[in-house]
């Protein structure tokens, strides 16, 4: 490495990156007036919905045998002193349901008597174990009525139920004076909670799972403008040519711009902070009065180990990105996926449960993540703290060793060289672009299926995933790469011993799978809580069984084989080894099943999908795998049927039908590919 | 000024009395997806003398670029050698670079340096003495006549002014070496000559200069020697009179013609 031509690179990298009127603004004065001004903006619109609420009377009405109780509550409690600022007024409706629907009413109350209630509870609500023994059974019940899509309407109901709350408590403790129990209803048994840990620990718990995404997320950002600037605006500028051809070597090139890219995120983070303590000491941002952070040198030092071989390994990556795109635009593009990419693992803090000293301490940037947490909980981990950092070290080196490989590499550095596929456009242009469109494709369902209300159920996300996002995404990449439809699908005779081994192995693979996942949770634990709450969605009693084989099996074996063995299969078939090519299909199809925890055991269904669609020359088979394959776990969870009791010698017996069933696919697929 | 032999330089002046440039059986092949194999280059021999322009005259995509390309280092050679000052492209690219500067329509200049600061820079990256740097700066600035300039933002420079700081900067570390590809192309015709005559003024400096062009023109004008390729092969390589005597025909134009038309 030369020194002296390193230093006066990066001191020309940084010269250039400051006089950038575009670089200054988006990096630093956007974010510092931007901050301000959105805190701003929303206390002011705090403050103007709540004088709204304060304003406003509610108009309600009440219903039901129990009607005049409830009268009678309303009215005794309302000019209680915590309800006096509550303005509510009656309406006499006769379809209260269509007076709110029509806005006529913020809500009203439905009585119901105890027999209708006891109904209605034991229909309704199945409840079990302790939940059954604290229902009451043998009153009646008051339900309030509102729209939770209007805000005022809400908070309107709400103080209302607090209201009623308090109605109730009073009024059974009135009920235990009257008949000769003089105690208060709290005073049965005193109460008390004791924290052993300190604020700062409890504060730094609740920071520390947030600490690393919002750190990356400025980093990236920070870092992505910097990095843009850095090679894909020199190569739209052409000044990568002019730099390359000087005596200077393109390691010290590459290490130039990396530092440049590194130091840029790095400071703009800092400020960030600073600007964020700033916004808390002036009380722009309120902060609870319990929330103390107490951190000592030793602790701020651990950070800055955690964090430097983050910002740096980010660094190269961003720099990669960068050398791949041909413009300042094209380069904006790239980041996205990286930024929603890197806020995975960084999300890694979130997890209860898990700690660093586990194999999360190899995972990079979850490791950062979970061993930050431990720091500001004031419980770090040395050792882990040290292999975190050797682990981030590693990949930041590998990461910039990669970048400095690219300079090196024509098509990146000579852009007209790869003008002929833009200009041809179809088949070649699409094997480029490939990923692109998976990768806005999984943004879409990402940003878009958790931003809008109505895709909020099950049966919603499910047809605007499959058809919507896949059905869709595909159609329009054949369309757009006049591909031929029947060539990407590998529509040809196969021999039916394919199809029957394809059947042989679904249940084998259910077994492989679950051996999968079990190895899996014992890296990253999957919470019991989660895993209850998919079950609860999978089998949930309003989606019938028929919409569940459609929307589970059915569409999914069609969208997705369409998407994943169809175009991305298709369009890296040039490239990769082949067992690479099947692993990053599967890894891709794992990415898009949502949570960390399905990741892995999707993503081993991808692989094994893939690796027939590579072994048969199709992808027909794949999709009656996927077919059969959702079709019997739902049939398991519905039908009450679990894998969870079998014994060593059943998962011995699936590996083995699963491994003759792969080969059968394997032995007879090659024959039908050879017969064309 | 724009070499200077008494002081030291960057690069050093070839020991014997070997061709400065030497090139045999170069070879480029590009494997596009949706084209095949391209030989862009195929098979390229020449050597360049001391103190001479060789020029490269050839249609667009003849190879021309390639060649200087894989010349400057920029990109590598599929087969085939050459050597500059006797510093393999292959084996020692950093030597190569520090022998030359290079030249071309997409070398372009750092928008947000000032004239002064983008000579100065490409002086120091390209290892000329620091102690001399200063000196060589200000020399360049006088030569090409940017002194009202030199403090002005290369982005608020015109064109012309442009071309200046250019040329300035790939002789910035005075090199024995230098490869100007297609360097008046989108210049308007005052511009276009200000940099023939810089070249002109380069050789008589005693620099090696090679430069590639599709003007014929230019090539007439400017080259001592005049190699003609076409389909990434060299043609022919004579001197304009050689090439006229071989081929009876007195205009550049006409024997680029009948070259390309029935190779011989």
């Amino acid at each position: 490495m030369n020194w002296s031509a390193l230093k006066l690179l990066f001191v020309h990298e940084m010269r250039m990156l400051l006089r950038s009127r575009r670089t200054i603004i988006t990096s630093v004065v956007l974010p510092l007036i931007m901050m301000p001004v959105m805190i701003m903006g929303s206390r002011f619109a705090q403050q103007q919905q709540a004088s709204r609420i304060d304003q406003t009377t509610f108009e309600y009405a009440v219903t039901g045998p129990w009607s005049d109780e409830a009268r009678r509550l309303i009215k005794r409690y309302k000019d209680a002193p915590e309800f006096k600022t509550l303005r509510i007024h009656e309406q006499t409706s006769v379809d209260p349901e269509s007076a709110l629907a029509g806005g006529k009413l913020h809500f009203y109350i439905r009585t119901t008597s105890i027999e209708d209630a006891d109904k209605y509870i034991a229909g309704n609500e199945p409840v079990s174990g302790s939940q059954a023994a604290l229902r009451p059974v043998g009153v009646p019940a008051l339900q309030i009525v509102f729209r939770g899509n209007q805000e005022v309407a809400r908070s309107g109901a709400e103080r209302m139920l607090d209201m009623m709350r308090a109605a109730r408590r009073n009024e059974s403790y009135m009920i235990m004076l009257q008949r000769g129990f003089p105690s208060h209803p709290e005073g049965i048994l005193a109460m008390t909670a004791e924290n052993v840990a300190t604020q700062s620990q409890v504060s730094g718990s609740t920071l520390g799972r947030f600490f690393t995404v919002v750190l990356v997320m400025w980093m990236v950002a920070a870092g992505s403008i910097a990095a843009m600037d850095i090679i894909a605006g020199e190569k739209e500028r052409g000044t990568l040519e002019t730099i390359i051809t000087t005596a200077v070597g393109r390691n010290e090139i590459v290490t130039a711009k990396q530092l440049a890219i590194c130091s840029v995120a790095l400071v703009i983070t800092f400020i960030q902070v600073l600007n964020a303590l700033l916004y808390v000491k002036l009380r722009l941002i309120s902060i609870p009065q319990s929330f103390v952070i107490d951190l000592s040198m030793t602790h701020f030092a651990q950070l800055l180990v955690l964090f430097i071989p983050l910002a740096a390994a980010l660094s190269a990556a961003l720099l990669i990105i960068s050398a791949y795109a041909k413009t300042y635009k094209e380069a904006q593009l790239h980041f996205l996926p990286l930024y929603l990419g890197s806020l995975v693992p960084a999300l890694a803090a979130v997890l209860p449960g898990l700690r660093s000293r586990s194999i999360v301490a190899f995972i990079p940037l979850a490791n950062v993540s979970v061993a930050a947490r431990e720091v500001l909980m004031g419980r770090p981990d040395p050792l882990m703290i040290f292999v975190t950092f050797v682990v981030m070290s590693l990949t930041a080196a590998a990461l910039i060793r990669y970048s400095a490989t690219l300079l090196a590499r024509e098509d990146i550095v000579v852009s007209s060289q790869t003008d002929q596929a833009l200009l041809a456009g179809g088949e070649s242009l699409f094997q480029r672009r490939v990923f692109q469109w998976f990768a806005v494709m999984w943004a879409v369902m990402f940003a878009i299926a958790a931003n809008i209300p109505q895709l909020q159920t099950m049966r919603a996300q499910l047809i605007f995933n499959e058809l919507g996002v896949f059905l869709v995404g595909s159609l329009l990449m054949v369309r757009q790469y006049r591909l031929d439809l029947r060539e990407v699908l590998g529509i040809r005779r196969l021999r039916w011993p394919i199809w029957a081994a394809v059947l042989m192995a679904v249940p084998a693979a259910q077994v492989v799978a679950l051996a999968f996942f079990r190895l899996v949770s014992t890296v990253i634990p999957t919470p019991d809580d989660l895993l209850r709450e998919f079950a609860r969605q999978m089998t949930q009693t309003s989606l019938p069984l028929w919409q569940m084989y459609l929307l589970m099996a059915v569409l999914p074996a069609v969208c997705e084989e369409l998407a994943f063995r169809g175009l991305l299969l298709h369009g890296i078939r040039n490239r990769f080894h082949p067992v690479v090519r099947c692993l990053l299909v599967g890894m891709v199809f794992g990415i898009f099943h949502y949570t960390l925890f399905r990741i892995a055991p999707t993503a081993l269904l991808g692989v094994i999908i893939t690796a027939i669609a590579m072994m048969t020359g199709s992808v027909l088979p794949g999709m009656l795998f996927h077919l059969a394959n959702n079709s019997l776990s739902i049939w398991l969870e519905s039908s009450g049927n679990t894998m969870n009791r079998l014994d060593g010698s059943a998962y011995l017996t699936a590996f083995a039908v699963f491994g003759l069933a792969m080969h059968m696919i394997w032995r007879y697929g090659k024959e039908s590919k050879e017969r064309g | 000024m724009l070499a200077e032999h008494s002081e030291p330089s960057a690069s050093s002046a070839p020991a014997a009395k070997a061709a400065p440039v030497v090139v045999r059986n170069l070879t480029k092949t590009f494997l596009d997806e949706s084209r095949g194999t391209i030989h862009a280059v195929d098979g390229v021999s020449f050597e360049c003398r001391e103190g001479e322009v060789f020029g490269l005259l050839g249609a667009n995509g003849a190879g021309k670029t390639t060649t200087l390309r894989m010349l400057s280092t920029i990109i590598s050679p599929t087969s085939g050698s050459a050597q500059l000052l006797g510093h393999d492209i292959v084996k020692d690219p950093a030597g190569v670079r520090r022998s030359l500067g290079f030249y071309s329509a997409s070398t372009a200049l750092y928008p947000r340096l000032t004239a002064r600061e983008t000579i100065e820079f490409f002086a120091r990256i390209n290892q000329y003495p620091e102690d001399k740097v200063k000196a060589r700066v200000e020399a360049l600035i006088a030569r090409f006549g940017i002194s009202k300039y030199a403090d002005v933002r290369v982005e608020k420079l015109s064109s012309g002014m442009k071309q200046k700081v250019s040329i300035a900067r790939t002789v910035a570390h005075n090199p024995f070496i230098l490869i100007f590809d297609e360097p008046t192309v989108g210049l308007d015709v005052l511009n276009a000559i200000e940099v023939q005559e810089a070249i002109h003024e380069l050789r008589n400096d005693g620099r090696t200069i090679i430069f590639s062009t599709h003007i014929m023109s230019e090539a007439e004008k400017l080259c001592d020697r005049i190699a003609i390729i076409h389909n990434g092969r060299i043609l022919a390589c004579d001197t304009l009179e050689g090439l006229r005597a071989t081929t009876g025909q007195h205009y550049l134009e006409d024997i680029f013609v009948q070259y390309v038309k029935s190779p011989v």
